[in-house]
C-alpha cells in the first residue's frame, strides 16, 4: 500500500483538471459577452476576434441614448417587485397553513403553473384582459407574473415552516394566541431568512420570465426581457450595444443568485429534493 | 376549558387556517383553473377571418391529426427534448461528481459555476447568437483554429436543433449538477468506506454503488428538466423564431404563433392542450420510474 498517497494525489490532480475544464466551458460565454460589451464598435465585429482592446463605455452610452433602456428597466422593476410582493402576500400564509394542517392540495394546485406551458394560460388571459381593456397594464403583467412567484414562495417556505418545532406553536396556543397571530408574531420571525430566500428566488424568476410580457405588455409597459427582441433587431449591426444590454439584463439575477446560492437546491426544485 | 369551548376553538382554528390559504387558492383558481377551462372551451371553437366565433366540435383536433406543421413540431420537440435531456443528465452527473470531490471550493466560485441557469434564457440566447454568428462569431474562429470546418450553427436547418440543445445544455447542466450534488451529499459515507475496504476501484464504486443510489435523484432532475424542455420556448424565440424555415418550430413556438400571430385562438388552444397532455404524461411516466428505482 506504499503507493496509495501517490494515487490519491493523482486522483486529486485529475479532479482539479476536470474542475478547471468545466469552469472554462461554463464561464467563457459569459466572459465573452461582458468583454464584447466594452469593445469599441469597430472591434466587436472584428474577425479574427480580438482579446486585447481599449475598453470603452460607448456601447452603454449608446444603449441609454438610442433606446428606452432605462424606462424598460423601470417597467421590469415594477412588474418584478409587484409580482414578488403579491407572491409573498399570498404565499406566506398559504405555506404556513399547509405546513400546519398537512393538507397539501393548495400547494400542489399552484404547481400546475410550473408544469403547463405558459401559452396555455396566455391564450385565455389575452382574451379576458383584452375584453376588460387591461392589455398593456402593469396590473395584468403583475398578476400574470405572480403565477410564477407564488409556487416558488410556497415551496421554499414549506420546509422552513415544517422545521419549527410544534411545541412552539402549542405553547403559544395555550397562552391564547390565535393561529393568525402565531403566524405573524412567532412563526414569521423564525423563518425570516427563508422568506428572504424565497423573495430573492421569486424576484429572479419573475425578472427572467419572457413569454407573458411578450403578449401582455405594450410599448409603455414593456419589460427588459420582452424588449430584448428589439435590441436584437437593432443589434444585427450593433453587437456592442446588444451585449451591453444582455450584460445589464443578466446582472440583477446573477448578483441575487450569488447571495442565495447555498439555498438554491431546495428553492429551485420546488420541494422535489431536500437541499 | 370545557369540551364545547374546545370544539369551538378547534372550529375557529380550522376557519382561520382556511382563511390563510384562501388568497393563494382563489388567486390560482382565478388565474389558472378558470382560464384552463376557458381554453378547453376555446378548443371547440373556430374563429372566421372576420373574428366571428362558432362551435366546431372536434374540428380543431381532427385538423391537428392532418396538420403537417403539428407533426413536424412534435418531432422537433421530441428530438430537442431527448438530445438535451441526455446531454444534460450525463454532463450533470459528471459535473456533480467533480464538484463533490472539490470540497473546499469557495462559495463565490460555486456561484460562478451555477451562474448560467440564473441568468434569463433570453440573455443566454442573445449571447450565443453573437458567439455562433456564422461569419463573424468566435465559435467558428475556434473551430477553424483547430483545423475544423466552420458551421452555420443556428442558420443551418440540419444543425439548428443540436445547436439549440447545446445552448440549453450549457445553461441547465449546472442545474442538474446541483440537484445531483444534493443527492450525493445525502448518501451515507459508510457505503463508500465499506466499498474501499473491500478494495473496489473508484469506477466500480461509482457504477455499482453510487449510481444506483443516485438514480432517484437523477430521475427527479429528469422530471424537472422534462417539464421545461418539452415546452421549449425562450431561447428559440430569441434566436431563430422557429427557423430557419420551420426547422426549430417546437410545438410551443408553433402554438404561440398560431395564437398570437395568426390569431386562430381555437386551434392554438387545441395545440396547447395537446402539448400540456404530453408534458403531464412525461411527468407521470418519470414519477412511476422514480417509484421503481427508489430505495
Amino acid at each position: 500500500m506504499m503507493d496509495a498517497p501517490i494515487t490519491d494525489r493523482w486522483i486529486r490532480r485529475l479532479n482539479l483538471l476536470q474542475l478547471v475544464l468545466a469552469g472554462i466551458i461554463i464561464m467563457t460565454p459569459t466572459v465573452w459577452m461582458v468583454l464584447s460589451s466594452f469593445k469599441p464598435s469597430f472591434e466587436v465585429t472584428a474577425y479574427p476576434p480580438t482579446l486585447i482592446f481599449a475598453p470603452t463605455m460607448e456601447n452603454y452610452v449608446q444603449l441609454t441614448k438610442t433606446t428606452p433602456f432605462v424606462s424598460y428597466a423601470v417597467n421590469s422593476l415594477i412588474v418584478t417587485i409587484g409580482s414578488t410582493a403579491l407572491g409573498l402576500l399570498f404565499g406566506i400564509p398559504a405555506a404556513f397553513a399547509v405546513s400546519w394542517t398537512r393538507i397539501t392540495w393548495p400547494a400542489i394546485l399552484t404547481l400546475a403553473a410550473r408544469m403547463a406551458p405558459g401559452t396555455l394560460f396566455l391564450l385565455p388571459w389575452y382574451v379576458m384582459f383584452r375584453q376588460i381593456g387591461m392589455i398593456g397594464s402593469y396590473t395584468a403583467l403583475i398578476l400574470s407574473h405572480a403565477v410564477i412567484t407564488l409556487p416558488i414562495v410556497i415551496w421554499v417556505l414549506l420546509p422552513t415552516f415544517d422545521g419549527i418545532p410544534r411545541s412552539v406553536f402549542e405553547a403559544a396556543q395555550v397562552d391564547g394566541c390565535s393561529v393568525t397571530r402565531i403566524l405573524w408574531r412567532i412563526a414569521l420571525p423564525l423563518v425570516a431568512s427563508g422568506v428572504a430566500v424565497s423573495a430573492i428566488l421569486a424576484f429572479v424568476f419573475s425578472w427572467n420570465y419572457f413569454l407573458f410580457a411578450l403578449v401582455l405588455s405594450n410599448g409603455d409597459t414593456k419589460t427588459l426581457i420582452a424588449a430584448a427582441f428589439n435590441f436584437i433587431g437593432e443589434g444585427s449591426t450593433q453587437w456592442g450595444a446588444l451585449m451591453a444590454a444582455a450584460t445589464l439584463i443578466a446582472l440583477p439575477p446573477l448578483i441575487l443568485a450569488a447571495l442565495v446560492q447555498r439555498w438554491l437546491v431546495s428553492g429551485l426544485t420546488l420541494g422535489a429534493v431536500k437541499g | 376549558m370545557s369540551g364545547a369551548a374546545a370544539i369551538l376553538t378547534h372550529d375557529r382554528q380550522r376557519l382561520e387556517l382556511s382563511a390563510l390559504s384562501a388568497p393563494a387558492v382563489i388567486f390560482t383558481v382565478a388565474m389558472i383553473a378558470f382560464p384552463v377551462v376557458y381554453t378547453i372551451w376555446l378548443g371547440f371553437q373556430t374563429f372566421s377571418s372576420t373574428g366571428k366565433q362558432s362551435f366546431a366540435g372536434l374540428a380543431n383536433y381532427s385538423k391537428l391529426m392532418s396538420d403537417y406543421e403539428f407533426w413536424h413540431g412534435l418531432w422537433v420537440t421530441i428530438a430537442l427534448y431527448v438530445l438535451s435531456l441526455v446531454l444534460q443528465l450525463v454532463l450533470g452527473v459528471w459535473l456533480a461528481l467533480v464538484l463533490f470531490h472539490a470540497k473546499r471550493l469557495p462559495g463565490m466560485v460555486r456561484s460562478l459555476f451555477i451562474s448560467p441557469f440564473m441568468m434569463p434564457p433570453v440573455v443566454a440566447g442573445m449571447m450565443w447568437l453573437v458567439i455562433l454568428d456564422p461569419s463573424l462569431g468566435a465559435a467558428n474562429y475556434i473551430l477553424q483554429a483547430f483545423g475544423l470546418p466552420p458551421s452555420e450553427w443556428l442558420a443551418s436547418p440540419t444543425w439548428v436543433i443540436p445547436t439549440v440543445a447545446l445552448i440549453d445544455t450549457w445553461q441547465w447542466t449546472p442545474y442538474v449538477a446541483l440537484i445531483v450534488l444534493g443527492g450525493l451529499q445525502s448518501l451515507p459515507p459508510s457505503v463508500y468506506e465499506a466499498a474501499q475496504i473491500d478494495g473496489a476501484s473508484s469506477f466500480k464504486t461509482f457504477q455499482r454503488i453510487t449510481l444506483p443510489l443516485l438514480l432517484p435523484t437523477i430521475v427527479t432532475a429528469a422530471i424537472l428538466r422534462s417539464v421545461d424542455l418539452l415546452r421549449f420556448f425562450d431561447i428559440i424565440y430569441i434566436t431563430t423564431q422557429g427557423g430557419p424555415g420551420n426547422a426549430s418550430n417546437t410545438l410551443n413556438i408553433y402554438g404561440f404563433r398560431v395564437g398570437f400571430e395568426f390569431f386562430n385562438l381555437g386551434y392554438a388552444s387545441a395545440l396547447m392542450l395537446t402539448l400540456t397532455a404530453i408534458v403531464f404524461g412525461a411527468v407521470l411516466a418519470f414519477n412511476r420510474l422514480r417509484g421503481a428505482v427508489a430505495w
